[in-house]
């Protein structure tokens, strides 16, 4: 249920890889992957707006995550993100301590659409960097689920290691060849598709515009997670507008609000030369 | 007398207001354009908090508004360029209306035309739907390239809308936004009240730009774009007081107000009412929490909103 509340921050720390891991105490229920909340500084005007966080984890009521289990929506005494820090609102997120309060407006957003929903319980999802986040907890949902995870280097690439506990194969690259396959996660998702694959994709909007190309000339589906600057986060600022091809457009045109139609479209709706 | 307003008697609480003819049980409202159409706020609050919800502003026909980016976040403040996307006047009368009519507040349907006959054509549309008890014209828009602002910065064409639309309703309040865009607020404020308008709220955002350094590109897609959020309340502030020096008809003060102390400032310059906008992005409760706020301040200082209204005692 989409609440605003306050939750205490049990954890923020800066893992091996360089990403954060933020952990909050929080009792949340109908958790998806591709969930997103966003989160807040309580009595703070500067910076003004709230930071959209995908939801990465679920916790317990110790701040310890969650064992997974085949089973949507997820619920929890408590939520992890993990982030990178890349301007003024998320570096103001790193210096919060145990103990410290925030304002997280959330659950929004659709999720990713899930996978037993769409008939199978086999699926491919690409992540890309901070991409990863929506995927631990799909990871949960599949029988047979295949991780590809693109990471610049050997550090981003050790995030993978937080998949290793879940029933799916995890195949990694990294641009550096460092770990796993030298170049684009795409390469290695070209080993993979086949007409009845099903992919998620999260990350990059280049990757993704890539992702949606070869899943369409392969004939398979693929629905991916877009991201944009937001206010709201319930479709009222109408500021993460996002451009939707024109066969696909409905009574209301050919718009479509990023936080709540979104953040997961199917691919094909998308007019990929509008994002990049 | 409702059971609640015979409660509120018993608590010699009284924040309710008359605009004109328009009663309001509190002087909080949404500010058009930060609110959608009321419904998005249910899981949030209780909308019956509230004096009124104004909703996003209305056109005669669907717009999709501007390209990408549309907001740009700056200090204590936000830019957007949204371009009035709307889902038309037919479609909120049949799609939107009916669902806000059991809810115990007043229903502002903010409108908006590229020319006078759109703008009296649109509110002609509402006179019918009674769920809607105001119009609120906006001649302030700066994010769109005919109509709005074009109104908003001539005394002549602002009035010549005003009049016009009036003209056109029997049953509906009319309430028109100004934009700060202007060189003095009072000759604005003269025109629209000569024109007409049963109120005025002010202000709607200011003109401004953000520039990406990296990219030596704007930060909006259009370049410009209306500023809105705590940054412009003290302009805001000071256009309502210059107003309230000059006008006749109730104002409703509106840029920036995210507090009950912020909301009060403007009561105490001389608003009838007050518009909560750009704080519903950053917390969704905001309007009601300004509105229980100000029933707090009133109980505490024993006082009647209309005793606070331009209490203000000027040096």
């Amino acid at each position: 249920m989409k609440a605003f509340s306050r939750a205490t921050v049990l954890y923020n720390r800066e893992s091996e890889c360089g990403a954060r891991r933020l952990g909050l105490k929080l009792k949340a229920d109908g958790l998806r992957p591709g969930h997103f909340f966003m989160l807040r500084s309580p009595n703070t005007i500067d910076p003004l707006l709230s930071r959209p966080l995908g939801l990465y984890r679920v916790l317990d009521a110790a701040g310890e995550v969650l064992p997974v289990k085949r089973q949507s929506p997820f619920s929890g005494e408590g939520i992890e993100f993990l982030y990178n820090v890349v301007g003024r609102g998320t570096t103001l997120l790193s210096e919060k301590q145990p103990g410290d309060e925030l304002q997280l407006l959330g659950p929004l957003g659709n999720g990713f659409p899930l996978p037993q929903d769409l008939g199978t319980d086999k699926a491919i999802m690409v992540g890309g960097g901070m991409g990863i986040v929506p995927f631990y907890l799909m990871a949960a949902l599949l029988k047979d689920g295949l991780f590809l995870f693109g990471a610049r280097g050997a550090a981003d690439a050790a995030l993978a290691e937080d998949f290793s506990g879940l029933p799916c194969r995890v195949e990694v690259s990294t641009e550096d060849g460092s770990v796993g396959a030298k170049g684009l996660v795409t390469a290695l998702l070209a080993r993979e598709l086949t007409p009845d694959s099903l992919v998620y994709a999260c990350g990059p909007p280049a990757m993704l515009k890539a992702v949606a190309a070869m899943a369409a000339s392969a004939g398979a589906r693929s629905y991916v997670s877009l991201e944009k600057t937001m206010a709201c986060g319930i479709g009222v600022c109408l500021g993460c507008a996002v451009k939707i091809k024109a066969e696909h457009a409905g009574a209301r045109g050919q718009l479509k609000m990023v936080c709540s139609e979104g953040p997961v479209f199917d691919s094909v709706t998308i007019d990929w030369d509008d994002i990049c | 007398m409702s059971e609640k307003n015979l409660h509120i008697k018993e608590n010699k609480i009284d924040s309710s207001v008359s605009l004109g003819g328009l009663n309001l049980k509190n002087p909080v409202m949404t500010a058009s354009g930060t609110f959608g159409y009321g419904l998005e706020f249910t899981p949030f609050m209780d909308l019956a908090s509230l004096g009124a919800i104004i909703v996003k502003g209305l056109s005669l026909k669907p717009r999709c508004g501007n390209p990408a980016p549309r907001i740009a976040e700056t200090p204590c403040g936000m830019l957007n360029a949204i371009g009035l996307q709307n889902i038309g006047v037919d479609a909120f009368i049949s799609d939107k209306l009916p669902l806000l009519a059991d809810i115990d507040t007043h229903v502002i349907a903010n409108i908006f035309g590229e020319t006078v006959e759109q703008y009296c054509e649109v509110a002609r549309r509402l006179e019918d739907c009674e769920t809607v008890k105001a119009v609120e014209i906006n001649i302030s828009c700066p994010n769109v390239k005919r109509g709005g602002i074009v109104f908003g910065v001539d005394p002549v064409e602002a009035a010549k809308v005003v009049s016009t639309v009036k003209k056109s309703v029997k049953r509906l309040h009319v309430m028109t936004k100004l934009s700060p865009n202007v060189t003095d607020i009072k000759v604005m404020v003269r025109a629209v009240e000569e024109a007409g308008t049963d109120s005025i709220s002010l202000i709607n955002t200011l003109s401004g730009m953000a520039v990406d350094v990296e990219k030596r590109s704007p930060r909006l897609g259009t370049v410009t774009g209306g500023l809105s959020g705590p940054a412009i309340r003290p302009v805001a502030l000071k256009m309502l007081w210059e107003a309230a020096g000059v006008a006749a008809v109730p104002l409703i003060g509106v840029g920036g107000i995210t507090t009950t102390r912020d909301a009060l400032e403007f009561i105490i310059a001389g608003a009838a009412a007050v518009q909560v906008g750009t704080a519903s992005f950053m917390d969704p409760s905001a309007s009601q929490s300004v509105a229980h706020g100000i029933d707090d301040y009133l109980k505490r200082h024993s006082m009647t909103l209309s005793e606070l209204r331009g209490s203000l005692s000027t040096p």
